[in-house]
């Protein structure tokens, strides 16, 4: 136990501690708990703790539970998630709700937890708590679409939940073990192959795959100014992980990658929301580490080129993601919009935001210099390897649409796009603009030096970012991507719409099931429930008086009878006299007598023996 | 146009300029590996650069504009619709 510490405790137990203080001895203890989480990661790089293998193993119905599984694939996310937690959380700090804190940390701790999970029954606990804390980050902007978003994005997440826990316990069934290691994988039906499908499906939901991943840029921009920032990193980049760990060389994903890359751009030019926008960027940069781990087949160069191009693309992108909500969270922090339509010309009272933006701008874009050339040119660059020509353009176009979009025409449409400032605006609080500054310096600081990236991958790069051929081609394709949008920069302005996207499918389908169950099934439902009513009622009646119930009955049977022989005029004294019995009912009950009343308990009992002979038998 | 934005143009002219001097230079002093037949041009990148941007942007707009884009309050309005034929 005491080898090693586990980092997501620091987190899930340091959470609890937040409401016990105030003012600035908060802050610093909300500071501290990252740098902890930090110094334990240190320990276990530089062997003062465990460094590799297995441990915090505990016996759990005759499995074994694996909280630590370490080496150089979990220690790399480990270490990114607690470096861009400190960041993001440092962009909080003037946050006052005690409970964004917790639930962020919560947020964070279960990603760590499922980092270092090194079995199924571990990793769907902490799966299951990344998805609901992030569900805290969203609704505490209190406003309605961001309940109703919420809710969308919860019951996706639950089905994703669901599909996981099905596909362990079919492979617990089949295979007997819960350890997570690389799955089996095949098209056809047989029951190991289904359960793979199912955690893929499940991992896949998280990685925001479409069509699986409306419920990103449904949700994202509606959480909160910084929770969003959160949310940016750890949901979709734990699912990178797990994709590594169980389903590295899927031919699926290396097209599901791509296609990925290029439906987020496509999307973003359509988009006026700039936090959706940046949205459906994540899920075009989160397309190149998909096809990344689609391509990372073990034991080949090229596959080890993608993975470790996947790992450090992840690693990247959690920075300057980070970075570009932190810059479109600080302008709807101080305007309260983010609405392309609604901004234009604030470089005047924000230039400093502008600018720490635009690194992140150049870091997704892939400049050379900034940290999302050193990342991402590696899984182009594997694809290139691996000699697959369709990937390798869609993956370059994807590259060609990301620096217009969060590049060009985000930051035209707003600082610049018109001579008049839309609104009012000013610079955010120090403590946002620091955590944009600390990012912005990691983004940049990767850049300039990688090694100190390259050293934490998985696997040994032999890739030199900066050949000359790269970078310049590189350059090519960046600037003539700006000519063609200042030419073209009069499309790219914001238009007041929405775009469908695949959760039309449900936000409209299930509105249908709603009308569904509330017209013809509850139509249904009523009509069943006066039958079975009308039954008791008949029982209640006729339990009033039996022997009086009966003749009524009976005398009812005599007149409809007539009727049918003699005509309805000649049986009207008869209904009369009915309906006088009818009102009069139940009148005087029958006085039984005592030996009667024998007769019939015993009639009761021996009726009572007969069914219990026959049933016996 | 501004006075620094021109100069900010012209910088930027002269870097491409020097880019892609810069390329055909090292594409036939270096020989970098090639992968596919397309890296044999020198100035590939720029012209798939341009060509990829146009392509998205106008692609991207016919797409919205034919189906996917709808106005604002598209989901509420379905609401409304919804709970009228209630």
């Amino acid at each position: 136990m005491t080898d090693w510490f586990h980092p997501a405790l620091i987190y899930l137990l340091g959470a609890f501690g937040i409401p016990l203080f105030k003012g600035n001895v908060r802050k610093g203890y909300l500071l501290l708990l990252p740098l902890l989480a930090l110094a334990d990661l240190l320990l276990m790089s530089h062997g003062l703790f465990a460094s590799s293998g297995k441990v915090w193993i505990f016996p759990f119905l005759g499995h074994d539970l694996i909280l630590g599984r370490i080496d150089r694939l979990s220690l790399v996310f480990a270490y990114v998630f607690v470096i861009a937690s400190f960041c993001m959380m440092l962009y909080a700090l003037q946050v006052k709700e005690t409970g964004q804190h917790l639930t962020a940390y919560l947020y964070v701790g279960s990603t760590l937890g499922v980092v270092f999970a090194g079995d199924f029954v571990t990793l769907f606990f902490f799966w299951e708590v990344m998805a609901w804390s992030a569900l805290f980050l969203i609704w505490y902007r209190k406003k309605r679409s961001a309940y109703e978003a919420g809710f969308r994005y919860i019951l996706v997440h639950f089905f994703g939940g669901l599909c996981l826990l099905a596909g362990i316990l079919l492979h617990l069934q089949k295979t007997g073990s819960i350890a997570f290691e690389t799955l089996s994988w095949g098209w056809d039906f047989t029951p190991e192959h289904v359960a793979s499908w199912l955690i893929l499906l499940a991992f896949l939901i998280n990685a925001a795959v479409p069509p699986l991943h409306a419920w990103l840029s449904d949700a994202y921009p509606e959480a909160t100014v910084t929770g969003s920032v959160f949310l940016t990193a750890f949901t979709t980049k734990s699912a990178i992980y797990v994709l590594i760990r169980g389903f590295a060389g899927t031919d699926l994903l290396v097209w599901a990658g791509a296609i990925m890359a290029v439906y987020g751009v496509v999307f973003a030019v359509l988009e006026n929301d700039i936090r959706r926008l940046l949205a459906y960027h994540i899920i075009s940069q989160v397309g190149y580490m998909v096809c990344g781990v689609g391509m990372g087949v073990t034991g080949t160069e090229a596959g080890q080129m993608a993975i470790n191009g996947a790992v450090a693309h992840a690693f990247c992108h959690i920075l300057y993601k980070a970075l570009l909500f932190m810059g479109a969270g600080a302008v709807l922090h101080v305007t309260g919009r983010s609405k392309l339509t609604e901004l234009g010309g604030l470089y005047r009272y924000m230039p400093v935001t502008f600018h720490l933006y635009m690194i992140g701008a150049y870091s997704i874009s892939g400049f050379p210099l900034f940290n999302g050339f050193v990342s991402k040119t590696m899984v182009v660059h594997a694809s290139a390897m691996a000699h697959l020509p369709a990937i390798w353009l869609m993956l370059e176009g994807a590259s060609i649409g990301t620096f217009l979009h969060t590049g060009l025409k985000l930051p035209w449409g707003t600082w610049f796009a018109s001579e008049k400032p839309a609104c009012k605006a000013e610079e955010p609080p120090f403590n946002m603009l620091l955590a944009m500054g600390l990012t912005a310096f990691l983004c940049t600081f990767i850049g300039v030096y990688p090694k100190i990236l390259y050293d934490l991958l998985p696997y040994p790069v032999q890739y030199h970012p900066y050949a000359p051929a790269h970078v310049l081609s590189m350059s090519q394709l960046l600037g003539f991507t700006f000519i063609a949008f200042w030419l073209l920069r009069s499309k790219l302005h914001g238009e007041a719409t929405i775009t469908l996207d695949t959760d039309w499918f449900y936000r409209v389908t299930g509105r249908w099931v709603i009308w569904f169950c509330e017209v013809p099934l509850m139509a249904f439902a009523k009509w069943a429930d006066r039958q079975v009513m009308s039954v008791v009622h008949f029982l209640v009646w006729f339990s009033l008086n039996p022997a009086q119930a009966v003749h009524i009955k009976k005398e009812e049977a005599k007149l409809r009878l007539k009727r049918v022989v003699v005509g309805h005029e000649r049986t009207e004294r008869h209904r009369h006299l009915l309906e006088e019995k009818r009102r009069r009912y139940p009148g005087e009950l029958p006085k039984l007598t005592l030996g009667s009343s024998m007769a019939l308990i015993l009639l009761a009992f021996s009726l009572y023996l007969i069914l219990y002979l026959l049933v016996e038998r | 146009m501004k006075e620094g934005t021109k100069l900010l143009f012209r910088v930027f002219y002269g870097a491409l300029a020097v880019i892609l001097i810069a390329s055909i230079w090292v594409h036939y002093a270096t020989h970098p590996e090639v992968h596919f037949f397309w890296e044999g041009f020198p100035l590939f990148s720029a012209f798939y650069g341009f060509i990829g941007c146009v392509v998205i942007i106008l692609g991207s707009k016919a797409i919205g504009h034919s189906f996917l884009q709808k106005r604002e309050n598209y989901y509420e309005r379905q609401d409304r619709k919804g709970s009228k034929g209630r």
